[in-house]
């Protein structure tokens, strides 16, 4: 029965099996063993497998069910209409761009200097880009709107410096870039870190300024060309964690794409499911172009 | 500018100083956005609301059931889906790499798993409703094929404990597969032909070779699967709208509205999780060196 | 009968031989290199003796069993690897102790024996430290010592110099051999590199894309190779075009110049085309009153090696290289001089062209 079982699963495979068993006693028990292996293997994958796809398949199916007996894409129509959805969307890619835009800028020339010049800093800001992992986004932005929520002013003095950030617009958003700079600090500085590393910008340094290069030049032409695949995938994991987030958006009262998600699911069923659904496929090419950047190695984040 | 940037170290004490220079702006968004924000919050919970020291935030919280239980219930859950998703990720990644299937089901695995760790938060929740809700996918299915109404005749509910953790499960066992297929390449094949070679079987190679070296991977990864559960809170908040206390919800609670009418103790509610957030990181990090050491 | 045999063995990987009808015996305490370039089957071979590949055709035999089938763990012979291969969670002791645990012997005789292993490579100070605390030739004197822990009937060494340094590479040799001599134990040792093979073993096997060459003591392999691939491959050697003149008394001709040869030529036909082959070394200067083989040269080029000085020389239109040992006195000639350079007749080898 069991074996019957095993010889289905192995046929359904559609792989072929070494069934080569040699004469002695040894040999044929290890064959054996290899064979059991080889079903658990495919036990445990399609177990996986199941995992993975079927919240996915009854998202979409789901979503396909909007009207009554018709399977169709009424429900993404919908979703995809409402200007509320189109407004929030785009605002929640600005604040990826900005935020990419901002960590390269910070970042980069960091991890530059630090290789260059400066070792002895390696391990501090190393420290620092490992804090996010300590400090949950719940706890940071919390944190942020306790010290940004009332006047900044100059130590020892009455004097105010600014006005409360999160008071206005222009100030709620810097705050929130920042916020998610931080979340994705340790993705961004470990990538460009290792891609800078790989590329050994020490010695493409050198080699440029021996011909003559300005910093400029060494900068533009040679390293950042160099690191390209290593921004490119910290700027999709980055994009992956901001378009979606939830918990900064909502305590700090943007209007997001994730609150707004959240939102249309406290009072519509269909919508949100093909929302869902379409937000899957975007992680995916998100994380399928850092998976062509960087040659396979994928990466995790954590905006959960 | 070109010239002095390849001086030898330390030409002057001015010099020295000056190439700290660079990495001020880094220090300066670190200190604003990162240690300010958590430092207020830690300064917080060892003052009363006139502004004196005192460690009577950190007293109620070990007083206050409710938070006590919040606490509990997320390290319950965290240890939970970082146990069931190390065990099964750890499962996958064996199945994928030395468990002898074909190569192509590795990439497509692993690739999914880079999309799944990072699938959660409200979409992952919506998910998990439109599959086991009251009226999703597998509730449907399991109620036609066995005729069993998950919601009335077990115990089952999508919104509680087991719920939450076969959700947050969604995105714990993928982090796994990732950080355990490099490990598992990482075990040389003259492990085992030298095991073998000295006699072992399969069997005794795997319980004191392989697992053995692979055992500090292991706890490490799960105990980073815990932190990542730990701090979780859209997904939650999206999955129960607040109905399940976990600590992030409660902390959630605490900054829309002072529920606990003591701001105090809000910070140390949150300064609770750091540590436990930072003692899981050490514990990841010192078990992480240790298998780098092994596994190089 | 001998003690390891290894007869008819072939192995063939999908349509690709690797290695093709093997026959080797090997008597008890010898001490056997197989030496070949990569990709030669030296290394199949000596995994198939192991139980890692099973033979395609063909049996070998261990103290009179069949173990051709056998899975690795069912005989007993110790592997060397060339990555040592010390499991990295278990100390000094405890590597070397891992046989006899799976084995399930008691503690006591455990602990006895790796005292024993310990103090036979000298490690008794590091017993308890870790691989990663080792240095590569440390560690692989571990695996020698894990290796032969168990008793084994045979030790297979498989190229376990090539990651270390090339002084530590020439000491361990050393140590290798006289810890096998020691013991008596009968070992294969798998190499790439003719010197490693022609300073340690008894005998040598050379291999060549999955065949025999030829096998030999080092000195036989050395001095009279029997094939060209051989002669090339061990050693450095001049060659170069010649045809046979007189296969009765031995004589070739190079472009002119004649060359008398021991041996070679009697199952030749004058005019055959063939290779003749001398070694630099067997080269000197014809004052050093030596009677056969004076040829005229002229001096090309002078290397200085160290030991040896290379001095290359052009007979008739070809190149040879010629080495002599170095010493404080030693004259050389100018470049561009007229000499007469000398070899004995042995020194000229005759192959197939």
């Amino acid at each position: 029965m069991a074996s019957e079982k095993i010889r289905k699963v192995v046929e359904m495979s559609g792989i072929s099996i070494d069934l080569r068993v040699g004469k002695g006693r040894g040999r044929k028990s290890w064959s054996l063993s290899r064979l059991g292996t080889r079903f658990w293997s495919w036990f445990w994958f399609i177990l996986g497998a199941l995992y993975f796809l079927l919240p996915l398949y009854a998202t979409l199916n789901f979503s396909l069910r909007m009207e009554r007996d018709v399977i169709g894409f009424k429900a993404y129509i919908r979703a995809f209409e409402d200007p509320e959805f189109l407004k929030t969307f785009l605002y929640s890619n600005v604040l990826a761009l900005l935020t990419i835009v901002a960590s390269i800028i910070l970042i980069v020339p960091t991890a530059y200097w630090i290789r260059l010049r400066l070792p002895e800093a390696r391990r501090i800001v190393e420290f620092i880009t490992l804090l996010p992992f300590v400090v949950p986004a719940i706890i940071l932005v919390f944190g942020l709107i306790r010290i940004y929520s009332s006047p900044i002013k100059i130590p020892f003095t009455d004097a105010t410096l600014f006005q409360p950030l999160t008071t206005f617009e222009v100030g709620t958003d810097i705050l929130i870039v920042a916020g998610y700079m931080v979340l994705g600090l340790p993705y961004m500085y470990r990538s460009v870190d290792t891609g800078m590393r790989t590329v050994d910008v020490r010695t493409l340094t050198e080699a440029a300024q021996s011909l003559g290069a300005s910093w400029f030049t060494i900068i533009v032409r040679v390293i950042l060309p160099n690191i390209r695949a290593a921004l490119l995938s910290g700027a999709l994991l980055t994009f992956a964690i901001v378009v979606g987030e939830v918990t900064l958006a909502s305590f700090l009262g943007v209007p997001a794409f994730g609150p707004y998600l959240f939102l249309l699911g406290q009072h519509r069923a269909y919508e949100p499911a093909a929302l869902s659904f379409a937000s899957f496929l975007l992680t995916w090419v998100a994380m399928g172009l850092i998976q062509l950047f960087t040659g396979g190695q994928g990466q995790a984040a954590g905006a959960h | 500018m070109a010239q002095t940037a390849l001086n030898p170290k330390g030409v002057s004490p001015s010099a020295d100083w000056k190439k700290w220079l660079g990495v001020t702006p880094f220090f300066l968004f670190a200190i604003l956005f990162l240690i300010l924000p958590s430092l207020r919050l830690f300064i917080g919970s060892f003052t009363t609301e006139e502004g004196q020291f005192s460690l009577a935030n950190i007293i109620q919280l070990f007083e206050e059931k409710a938070i006590l239980d919040a606490y509990w219930l997320s390290i319950r859950i965290s240890a939970a889906t970082a146990l069931g998703g190390g065990l099964f990720g750890f499962l996958l990644a064996y199945s994928v790499t030395v468990g002898g299937l074909p190569k192509p089901l590795r990439s497509a695995l692993i690739t999914f798993s880079g999309v799944a760790s990072n699938f959660a938060g409200v979409p992952l929740a919506f998910a998990f409703i439109a599959t086991l809700g009251r009226t999703g996918f597998i509730t449907t299915l399991i109620k036609n094929l066995f005729g069993v109404n998950l919601y009335q005749q077990t115990n089952f509910d999508l919104y509680s404990f087991a719920g939450l953790s076969l959700t947050y499960m969604y995105f714990q066992f993928p982090l796994m597969v990732l950080i355990m297929a490099p490990a598992l390449d990482g075990l040389k094949r003259e492990w085992r032909e030298a095991a073998e070679n000295l006699g072992a079987s399969n069997f005794q190679y795997w319980m004191r070779v392989a697992f053995p070296v692979l055992l500090p991977s292991i706890l490490g990864t799960m105990i980073l699967l815990f932190g990542n559960a730990f701090g979780a809170y859209a997904t939650a908040y999206a999955l129960t709208g607040g109905r399940l206390g976990i600590i992030t919800i409660q902390i959630g609670a605490q900054i829309r509205g002072d529920v606990h009418h003591n701001p105090g103790l809000g910070y140390a509610m949150a300064m609770g999780m750091v540590v436990v957030m930072t003692i899981s990181l050490i514990g990841y990090s010192w078990l992480q060196k240790r298998s780098e050491r092994w596994l190089r | 009968m001998s003690y390891l045999s290894i007869s008819h063995v072939t192995k063939q990987f999908g349509d690709a031989v690797v290695v093709d009808n093997f026959n080797l015996d090997i008597e008890k305490g010898e001490f056997v290199s197989f030496l070949g370039p990569s990709g030669c089957g030296k290394t199949t071979t000596l995994r198939m003796v192991a139980g890692f590949e099973i033979p395609t055709s063909g049996k070998i035999l261990l103290d009179g069993a069949d173990i051709t089938d056998k899975a690795p763990n069912q005989r007993n012979v110790g592997m060397i690897f060339q990555s040592y291969a010390l499991f990295p969670n278990m100390t000094v002791a405890q590597n070397i102790g891992f046989g006899l645990r799976v084995r399930k012997e008691s503690e006591a005789m455990i602990k006895q024996r790796v005292d024993e292993m310990v103090s036979l490579i000298n490690l008794e100070k590091h017993a308890n430290k870790y691989p990663y605390q080792l240095s590569g030739g440390q560690q692989q004197r571990v695996s020698l010592a894990r290796a032969l822990a168990n008793r084994p009937q045979v030790l297979l060494l498989d190229e376990p110099l090539s990651a270390l340094d090339a002084k530590i590479r020439v000491s361990l040799r050393a140590e290798i051999r006289a810890i096998q001599k020691s013991l008596g134990i009968t070992a294969i040792f798998v190499t790439h590199d003719q010197e490693e093979a022609l300073s340690i073993s008894d005998r040598i096997v050379v291999m060549n894309v999955g065949e025999m060459e030829q096998v030999g003591t080092p000195f036989e392999i050395y001095n009279f190779p029997k094939t060209r691939f051989v002669a090339n491959f061990v050693g450095s050697l001049n060659t170069a075009d010649a045809e046979v003149v007189d296969p009765a008394k031995g004589l070739v001709s190079m472009d002119g110049v004649q060359f008398e040869a021991a041996e070679g030529t009697d199952a030749r036909k004058k005019g055959d085309k063939v290779k003749i082959a001398v070694r630099p070394e067997r080269f000197s200067f014809a004052s050093e009153q030596k009677k056969a083989n004076v040829v005229d040269c002229t001096i090309e080029n002078i290397t200085f090696l160290g030991a040896v000085v290379r001095i290359q020389v052009k007979i008739g239109n070809t190149k040879f290289n010629m080495d002599t040992f170095n010493n404080p006195f030693l004259e050389l000639p100018k470049i561009g001089a007229k000499e007469q350079v000398t070899c004995s007749k042995e020194a000229v080898l005759v192959l197939d062209e």
